[in-house]
């Protein structure tokens, strides 16, 4: 076989994986919207039926009233929104200092800032809720929501915009008389806003997602998130798996939109995580 | 208003005179520490206080009731004697090398694959990366669904001539059912780091390599491996302490079981505090696991910066 013939037959084989990956890898989410779309019998009906003979829009009202569920969205959205722009903000202010001011330990303390993403919730579960507990903030939405609010994932994907933001920037606003404050406020925030973006969405991703904290912090159904209600509706009816993925098919539809909206700055986010370091 | 540069002169002096008795550089010293601090204060009292706290409390005996009483290394000692605690932690190691190890390569493959030239390529990356937006529980539901005996992981197999399994109360597939996932999930991210590392490696490399003859694999193992060593070390660090933390999806789908087969660290440690209120001996799982990632952190770094990473 000669060099063309193989390159060809390498490039078929290519395209053919290509293919073979994005099946794989979208098929799921493919069959939780069709499976949302048919009716209970349907939904292992055998041959596969890919696509639903009838679409039943009537499964996500029936599903939405099997719990709060009205309820629990508007809690993630309210854990997701307060989550996401206190990160945003503490994060852009820590991420300014660490790149741009000299104070003793500086070093020292951003590695201690960077230890802590060792630390997920998962390990220190017990003590966390503990504090919480201690704070009079169990069953509240300030328990939700304050834990959350800082990740040292946000301060380091800032600290590395940032710094590569010139110095003659902040040396003029302050030679303009302008204050600490307000240099950060009126010149590095909105020189940063990729970043910002970036650190927006994958706040909002990873908090509307929020199962583990609220599992433990919100007992009562008024505070429930809505990954804890799409939980708990197998315990309601294990067989009601069309509904199962109405709301599942629900819960996607924000991080969806939000996705096709900015893929670019969402891939940037997590691009940057990974750069330099 | 004076003209640019004495006004200018005129501000530095307002601006160095106040508040008068700190200097330029200690003033700057200052702001910096108070753009920090909010984020220190946050992170000190939910994380560094809680870590210290499981560590003094691994010692106590505590149930949430009753004050916590002194009892030693009793906690430490029982977790010893517990074989749900031996089981738990090769249950962890097991799905954290199982998920993270393939995702090293299948990761790599992806973002190489993504990075050549290819028609509809911006399609192609989109839909890969869909993946990446979606909440771990949607995830976790539909894999439950796809993985059901009557869901579509079987049909697919079946159409094979496979025979139908019941993949999650199955002791022997339950774990190997939850790392698929893991890494099904682990690939489009890590993909699109990998692909950042190899898209800041300057083209002119490779095009002297060219020059000099190198065919596609040299070119590989000599400039792309070399340059995105600093991305691999971190794509191995990160996957690995994200395997580690997994905990939603064995408690949606399968409880920890069957007979314990999918109960990994986390999981025990909730288990112990939450459900059965033995806080003191949760603490001293937290407290065994975060030495744990600690150490295997520091060696998987201290190992990757003498093989010539900076």
């Amino acid at each position: 076989m000669n060099k063309k013939v193989l390159l060809l037959w390498g490039g078929w084989g290519i395209t053919l994986l290509t293919i073979l990956g994005i099946g794989v890898t979208l098929l799921p989410y493919f069959w939780m919207v069709s499976s949302s779309l048919k009716t209970g019998a349907e939904v292992f009906e055998l041959p596969i039926r890919w696509i639903p003979q009838e679409i039943q829009w009537a499964n996500f009202p029936a599903a939405l009233s099997r719990g709060s569920f009205g309820t629990y969205f508007a809690n993630s959205g309210i854990v997701a929104v307060a989550v996401t722009a206190a990160n945003v903000l503490f994060c852009s202010l820590a991420g300014y200092g660490f790149a741009k001011f000299r104070f003793p330990s500086r070093e020292l303390s951003f590695r201690l800032v960077l230890s802590t993403l060792m630390l997920p919730l998962e390990i220190v579960l017990v003590p966390t809720f503990l504090v919480v507990q201690h704070l009079g903030l169990v069953n509240s939405y300030g328990g939700l929501i304050v834990p959350l609010a800082v990740d040292a994932f946000g301060i380091f994907l800032m600290r590395q915009y940032i710094k590569d933001l010139p110095d003659s920037l902040i040396e003029a606003a302050r030679l303009d008389g302008c204050s600490e404050f307000g240099i950060f406020w009126r010149i590095i925030l909105p020189n940063c806003k990729p970043a910002l973006g970036a650190l927006a969405l994958l706040s909002f991703r990873d908090n509307w997602d929020q199962f583990l904290w609220p599992f433990i912090v919100a007992s009562s159904d008024a505070l429930k998130t809505f990954p804890l209600g799409l939980a708990q509706m197998e315990g309601i009816d294990s067989a009601a798996y069309h509904e199962i993925m109405a709301i599942a098919v629900i819960g996607m539809i924000p991080m969806a939109i939000l996705f096709l909206f900015f893929q670019r700055a969402f891939v940037r986010g997590i691009a940057l995580s990974g750069l330099k370091e | 208003m004076q003209s640019g540069g004495s006004g200018r002169l005129a501000s530095v002096r307002r601006w160095t005179a106040w508040p008068g008795r700190l200097s330029y550089r200690s003033r700057l010293c200052w702001a910096g520490f108070f753009f920090v601090l909010p984020a220190l204060i946050h992170l000190t009292v939910f994380k560094f206080y809680p870590l210290i706290e499981a560590f003094r409390l691994s010692f106590y005996r505590y149930d949430l009731m009753s004050p916590p009483v002194f009892n030693g290394l009793a906690n430490y000692h029982a977790l010893w004697e517990n074989s749900l605690f031996h089981q738990s932690f090769w249950v962890s190691v097991k799905y954290m090398f199982g998920v993270s190890i393939p995702e090293w390569f299948l990761a790599l493959g992806l973002a190489l694959l993504l990075n050549r030239a290819m028609p509809g390529r911006s399609v192609i990356r989109l839909a890969y990366f869909f993946s990446i937006a979606m909440s771990q529980i949607v995830v976790a539901m539909v894999w439950k669904f796809m993985y059901h005996p009557h869901g579509l992981v079987n049909t697919i197999l079946e159409f094979f001539g496979a025979g139908r399994i019941n993949w999650l109360s199955n002791e022997g597939t339950a774990l190997p059912s939850l790392i698929a996932i893991g890494i099904w999930r682990g690939i489009p991210l890590f993909g699109v780091i990998y692909l950042a590392g190899l898209q800041a490696i300057p083209k002119d490399y490779y095009e002297a390599a060219m020059m000099d003859g190198a065919g596609p694999f040299q070119r590989f193992v000599h400039i792309t491996i070399p340059l995105l060593l600093p991305t691999i070390l971190f794509v191995m660090v990160i996957s690995l302490l994200s395997a580690v933390k997994v905990f939603l999806n064995p408690l949606v789908m399968t409880g920890g079981g069957p007979n314990g087969t999918t109960r990994v660290l986390p999981y025990f440690i909730y288990e112990t505090g939450f459900a059965y209120f033995r806080m003191g001996e949760a603490a001293a799982a937290s407290t065994v696991l975060f030495v744990f990632v600690f150490g295997l952190t520091l060696i998987l770094l201290r190992l990757l910066r003498r093989g010539g990473v900076q």
